[in-house]
């Protein structure tokens, strides 16, 4: 069953990927059906390997169907600075203002074919997420996975389901990529210094301060201290059942 | 001394000014680097004593060679008669191993394939082999990049690509694909160097629309070979539709698999899988590694594989009995191992609906860079990647290509000496977060040569891991080093972004 389902569901998203001109659910941009062809042909060639040839997601990148991003774009102000610059493991790529232009235009275009796919919609949905059970999460969250020790549901956690939702919410859980971490630099003379780490290898480390200064120093040459608070995201990584997962994203989906 | 290896090098150089040879394809000469791994073995590491662990601190850099691309180098350069040949997708380059000049570049015309990587030429004679990213194969002349013929070897227009530097053997030229994003045979193509015919063809799943059979196990790294026993061994990639397990029930035979071929006609000797009836999109492509040594007293022919599955394995590759499966990281995945020395999936981390945390990651815990084994310390070192990632599979998702979603969630960059004979990881250096592209190559001076993932290039120790020299070169390394002599001075070839670098004593 679940495999006929699924043969039915892709051909349903092939055709609607073949049909660029799907009907929009909502108001929308639009493009030039030229301009969305050029932005495709770039997309496959530069994009498609992670992001997926329709956009939907392929090895590792987002689903830009469904990016808070590509949602709030106008015209590429915002996809561009990405592209541009890279961000997380994606890198930077050199694009004219046209070839921008038609990137957004495709991408665009694929999240409108996407968002009028309704029940049927490939890619994960925030209810496909909280299987779990909210007692039991509110008990991980308070006892086993000491989550209560650094977050609190009516502080810092206040509207995190309405700030983080579906897929980010449960990727945040598990890890807070970009999460500030404090760092310490003491040199041989005894004067320290502190602010948020902004770089961190075997050869040099960098912070910064208070007044948003940047500051580098030889590794070998000074005293680090440094106070992660993603590390105990880290190791409940290797505790986590996926139920404790479940119940956890399900407790925390209620702190709308 | 110094005066003998110059002029042995001159010689070298004048004789062989030929391109390559079967002979020198077996015995590469010191002032060479004539195919993707060097020799055939696959362990990346070389003879030249030149730089060493007491003089590596000074370390310099002899030239560095600009692409001005927007391509990061993902090659694995060669060198032969003194002039280097890599690739990006659609460009290859020849460059003067002396002095990093520039002697003719080469670009491809533009087409609609994947431009994710290019790893490499690969060379017969004075004829190179370029892959392009619509799946041709480009021979041209190393004299000046002109094309010489250019033959499909697969259909872009169904999905796949090429990416991979093809394996030389004799006269036969053998290439793999690439092509996740559709349900499509993997296969192994020998192709005649002269005239570009295909000599044989060895398919590693059935044809698109078996029933209840699987398609995919992609060929898209370079080989090793073993000459004594005429043998080819070959990683293949994950089965597709690649989430979705449901539609290609069993064990997916071929797919995840390392398998030994007969180059002269293809034929399939033995397999060995190590992801059986996979869903987690790792690929065993990852380079067989052929090591004669002894194993627990006796003396062995073996083949080493880390696995992007999160295990190490040694075989014997006459037969392919497994001899150790160990992991080398956190893996989440597995119930166990059977007979076989196999891994047993479980079935409960196979993707799904509300999400499965999986260890290590999608990437793997290591990929495509290459690992290097060093005699001496009978040390298999490689770049090691621990990490999770989340791994989804709805019915919306269908049975075609990809199939699902994942996500990576968390993972550092490790660099990690196992010992092959127990498993047991000797040392370990940290790389960073999020892990390293960079591949590892170890000297017989007791050096290993590696990236880490914030763009600094390393010498470390191979003993004990201790780092001896860095550079920070700006951008990560995407490529495996190399290293060779010319006129009696060592280079280490290493890349980041769009730049060659190349490492040398000073003067």
């Amino acid at each position: 069953m679940r495999s006929i389902w699924g043969v039915i569901a892709g051909l349903l998203a092939i055709s609607s990927i073949c049909a660029q001109q799907a009907a929009p659910a909502r108001p929308i941009q639009t493009f030039p059906a030229e301009q969305v062809k050029a932005g495709e042909s770039l997309f496959v060639q530069q994009c498609a390997f992670c992001h997926g040839r329709d956009t939907g997601g392929g090895e590792d990148g987002p689903d830009l169907t469904r990016s808070k991003l590509v949602a709030d774009d106008v015209n590429g102000n915002l996809i561009g600075n990405v592209v541009r610059n890279g961000r997380n493991n994606m890198p930077r790529f050199t694009v004219s203002d046209s070839e921008l232009a038609s990137l957004g235009a495709f991408i665009h275009t694929q999240k409108n074919i996407a968002d009028a796919q309704n029940g049927q919609r490939k890619g994960v949905d925030p209810s496909d997420l909280t299987t779990g059970n909210i007692e039991k999460g509110k008990q991980y969250f308070n006892g086993t996975g000491k989550c209560v020790q650094c977050h609190s549901p009516s502080g810092d956690l206040a509207g995190v389901a309405t700030r983080n939702p579906g897929l980010r919410l449960m990727q945040r859980m598990m890890y807070p990529r970009g999460a500030k971490a404090k760092m310490t630099v003491t040199l041989p003379s005894g004067e320290t210094f502190s602010g948020t780490r902004a770089y961190e290898d075997e050869f040099t480390v960098a912070l910064r301060d208070a007044s948003g200064r940047y500051r580098s120093w030889p590794a070998a040459k000074v005293t680090v201290k440094v106070d992660d608070p993603a590390e105990a995201h880290v190791e409940l990584l290797a505790r986590y059942t996926d139920d404790d997962i479940h119940n956890l994203i399900t407790y925390l989906s209620t702190l709308k | 001394m110094k005066l003998n290896y110059l002029i042995l090098g001159l010689t070298a150089s004048t004789l062989f000014g030929q391109g390559t040879t079967p002979d020198t394809l077996l015995k590469p000469p010191k002032d060479s680097w004539p195919a993707y791994h060097g020799d055939y073995s696959g362990r990346r590491h070389s003879g030249l004593t030149q730089i060493n662990p007491q003089n590596v601190r000074g370390l310099t850099l002899a030239w560095a060679y600009q692409t001005g691309a927007n391509s990061q180098i993902k090659a694995s350069p060669i060198l032969v008669d003194g002039v280097i040949y890599f690739s990006t997708p659609d460009n290859v380059y020849a460059v003067d191993a002396r002095s990093g000049h520039q002697v003719w570049h080469y670009t491809y015309p533009q087409n609609k394939g994947f431009h994710i990587g290019s790893r490499g030429v690969s060379m017969y004679g004075d004829w190179l082999y370029f892959m392009t990213p619509d799946a041709h194969l480009v021979c041209l002349n190393a004299k000046d990049g002109t094309v010489r013929w250019n033959v499909v070897v697969a259909d872009s227009a169904r999905g796949y690509w090429t990416s991979m530097s093809p394996l030389i053997i004799r006269n036969h030229v053998l290439v793999g694909v690439s092509g996740d994003f559709d349900n499509l045979t993997g296969f192994l193509k020998s192709i005649d160097p002269e005239t570009g015919k295909t000599q044989w063809r060895w398919d590693s799943t059935p044809p698109s629309g078996t029933p209840n059979a699987t398609t995919g196990g992609m060929t898209w790294m370079t080989g090793t070979y073993d000459p004594e026993s005429d043998t080819v061994y070959w990683g293949t990639g994950n089965p597709t539709p690649v989430l979705n397990g449901d539609v290609r029930p069993g064990d997916d035979p071929d797919t995840c698999s390392i398998v030994a071929i007969d180059p002269n006609t293809g034929k399939k000797k033995w397999a060995f899988q190590p992801s059986p009836h996979d869903t987690h999109d790792w690929d065993a492509v990852e380079i067989p590694v052929l090591v004669d040594a002894d194993f627990k007293g006796s003396p062995r022919k073996m083949l080493m594989q880390a696995s992007r599955n999160g295990y190490f394995f040694v075989l014997d590759r006459l037969t392919g009995q497994n001899l150790l499966t160990t992991t080398f990281g956190p893996v989440n995945w597995s119930t166990g191992v059977d007979a076989k020395g196999q891994p047993i999936p479980n079935k409960a981390k196979d993707p799904a609906q509300d999400g499965r945390l999986i260890a290590p990651d999608e990437g793997g815990l290591t990929n495509y860079r290459s690992p290097s084994y060093d005699p001496q310390t009978g040390l298999f070192i490689v770049s090691a990647h621990p990490s999770y990632g989340v791994y989804f599979t709805k019915p919306a998702d269908g049975a075609f290509g990809w199939a699902g979603a994942d996500y990576g969630v968390w993972g550092k960059g490790v660099l990690e000496a196992i010992d092959y004979q127990t498993g047991k990881i000797r040392w370990t250096h940290d790389i960073g977060p999020n892990g390293s592209g960079a591949g590892v190559l170890t000297t017989e001076s007791g050096l290993t040569f590696t990236g880490d993932g914030q763009g600094s290039v390393l010498a470390l120790r191979t003993s004990d891991g201790k780092t001896l020299w860095h550079a920070g070169q700006g951008q990560g390394m995407q490529s495996s080093p190399i290293t060779y002599e010319l006129d009696g001075r060592q280079y280490v070839l290493t890349s980041g972004g769009g730049v060659m670098f190349a490492w040398a004593l000073p003067e």
